[in-house]
């Protein structure tokens, strides 16, 4: 593939020139998507496929939460439309992992460093769902800062990134919506749904604030992402959106955040108080949370599949074998 | 994908691969509605057509709207960016037999979530004829071209009834539709606190 081989003739970063990064710098100030085949510096393409395969990693692993209570749903409405936005994780997987191997990542290698733990995932999928009302929540807060975080991203200067994320937005919405319209009628309703949203609530909130990732002066690839516009917002920016949307709402049903120091400032926005960065980076670590077991529902699926795998190849084998005679 | 500047490697041969290694990629084609032109939406891997195609539409047509997917192997793909080109490359061009080819193009750098978009079908002798052939057909200004064999192309079923049996599921599963949801809380502008420069 055209990518594949110009990728190696163009990883070694002593090979780039001033005049290559300046012309390269230039078409993405100039609002040009970079595509397959283009120009492009070994470390962007780097950072590009550590971020990507990641975030494909994250919608594969956010199907465990919610996957665990598709058969436990309240009702055949709910019950079908958590099922399609678990469906639609997988399928944001896949547009994520394309995306990646437009760079030259393969499939296979993608796949053993999540399985293997080499890989990192978003850490807000280390924790537990507890009550149904999880479901709601969930995709109300942490939908909600993904689509923030996504928007952002669907402006990318990498074509194929900025597709996915467009791609993925317009059915995070739906992600987004669902949820939000549960917590909303368990808000409203009988103090035993109001208990469960409430206790949603105080166990998410923090986790999706945190999702966001490390305040702006403690995060360390900002520079270069956002002078290749990969990122054209800082952590900050994203999170300070995703208050100023979220938190009124929230208050607006009547329910508690579990932050005493939250207010707004003179221009509106939310200010949040201290994040207890030491339990992010416990759960990040997997010293806490559910990495080991999230792993381990990964690798069994896995393995489980393997026949499957076998079959469908044996089958792809011999209608070639066939064709060819 | 047959590169500008040089020929692809030969993909392993699938029978030669252990079941966990990638199987081959197909590039997936949507069409929203039959007026419309098909579009490059991404891939799937697959063991075989059939298998490609199913895979594409559970991966892409989960939600209105479509009537018909097309998948290619990856390395049936020629393609080439306007970069590409400025600097002198160019596609295969060792003439074969004269058969039609595909041309896809993408045209602008506007949001989107497709890629290229089918232009039309011209006869060449190669891929770079081909490319040739459509630059002056379809203007040389395109941002990047794909240019495929049509015998390369598998699609979905056309009969109307399969056509059904594949895209209208979709159409009545509403709950998966933002629209499907109001509005809920205060409208974000009545609030839409002044950004912190």
């Amino acid at each position: 593939m055209t990518a594949t081989l110009k990728i190696q003739a163009n990883t070694d970063q002593h090979t780039e020139t001033a005049e290559q990064h300046a012309a390269f710098e230039a078409r993405i100030a100039g609002g040009e998507k970079i595509e397959p085949g283009d120009w492009m510096p070994a470390e962007y393409r780097r950072q590009l496929i550590r971020m990507i395969s990641q975030h494909a990693h994250s919608e594969v692993v956010g199907m465990l939460p919610e996957g665990e209570w598709i058969s436990r749903a309240p009702s055949l409405r709910r019950k079908l439309i958590l099922m399609a936005k678990v469906q639609d994780e997988a399928g944001h997987g896949q547009y994520l992992y394309h995306a990646a191997e437009t760079l030259g990542a393969t499939r296979e290698e993608m796949v053993d460093a999540l399985l293997s733990g080499k890989a990192k995932y978003s850490s807000i999928f280390n924790y537990p769902t507890q009550s149904w009302a999880d479901v709601g929540m969930i995709g109300w807060l942490v939908d909600g800062a993904a689509i923030k975080n996504q928007t952002m991203l669907a402006g990318c200067s990498y074509g194929p990134y900025s597709r996915a994320m467009v791609r993925i937005c317009s059915e995070e919405t739906f992600h987004h919506k669902q949820g939000k319209e549960m917590i909303v009628q368990y808000a409203a309703g009988t103090p035993e749904q109001r208990a469960l949203a409430q206790d949603a609530l105080t166990r998410w909130w923090w986790p999706s604030v945190m999702m966001l990732g490390p305040h702006d002066k403690d995060s360390t690839n900002s520079g270069v992402m956002s002078n290749w516009g990969i990122k054209t917002k800082s952590n900050d920016q994203v999170r300070q959106e995703y208050l100023n949307e979220h938190v009124p709402e929230l208050l607006e049903l009547g329910l508690t955040l579990p932050d005493a120091d939250l207010h707004q400032d003179a221009d509106g926005n939310w200010i949040h108080g201290p994040i207890n960065w030491d339990e992010f980076w416990d759960v990040v670590k997997g010293k806490t949370g559910l990495n080991k077991e999230r792993l381990a529902t990964r690798n069994a699926a896995h393995d489980d599949g393997a026949w499957v795998r076998e079959a469908m190849l044996a089958y792809g084998n011999r209608l070639r074998a066939q064709a060819a005679d | 994908m047959t590169g500008a500047d040089a020929q692809s490697q030969e993909a392993q041969a699938p029978d030669t691969q252990t079941p966990d290694t990638q199987w081959p990629r197909w590039e997936i084609f949507k069409q929203d509605t039959a007026s419309k032109v098909h579009q490059a939406v991404g891939s799937v891997h697959a063991t075989d057509p059939d298998h490609a195609l199913f895979t594409a539409r559970s991966v892409f047509a989960r939600r209105p709207a479509a009537v018909s997917l097309w998948a290619v192997r990856e390395q049936d793909i020629s393609s080439v960016t306007r970069e590409e080109l400025d600097n002198g490359g160019r596609l295969p061009d060792a003439s074969g037999e004269t058969q039609p080819y595909k041309i896809f193009g993408k045209k602008n750098h506007k949001r989107s979530m497709t890629f290229v978009d089918e232009l039309g079908m011209l006869e060449a002798a190669s891929p770079q004829a081909a490319l040739e052939a459509a630059q002056s057909q379809f203007g040389d200004g395109l941002l990047a071209w794909w240019i495929i064999p049509a015998s390369a192309f598998v699609g979905s079923p056309e009969d109307t009834e399969t056509v059904e049996s594949w895209f209208a599921p979709a159409k009545d599963k509403t709950y998966k539709q933002q629209s499907a949801y109001g509005v809920v809380g205060k409208h974000v502008s009545e609030r839409n606190p002044k950004a912190k420069a």
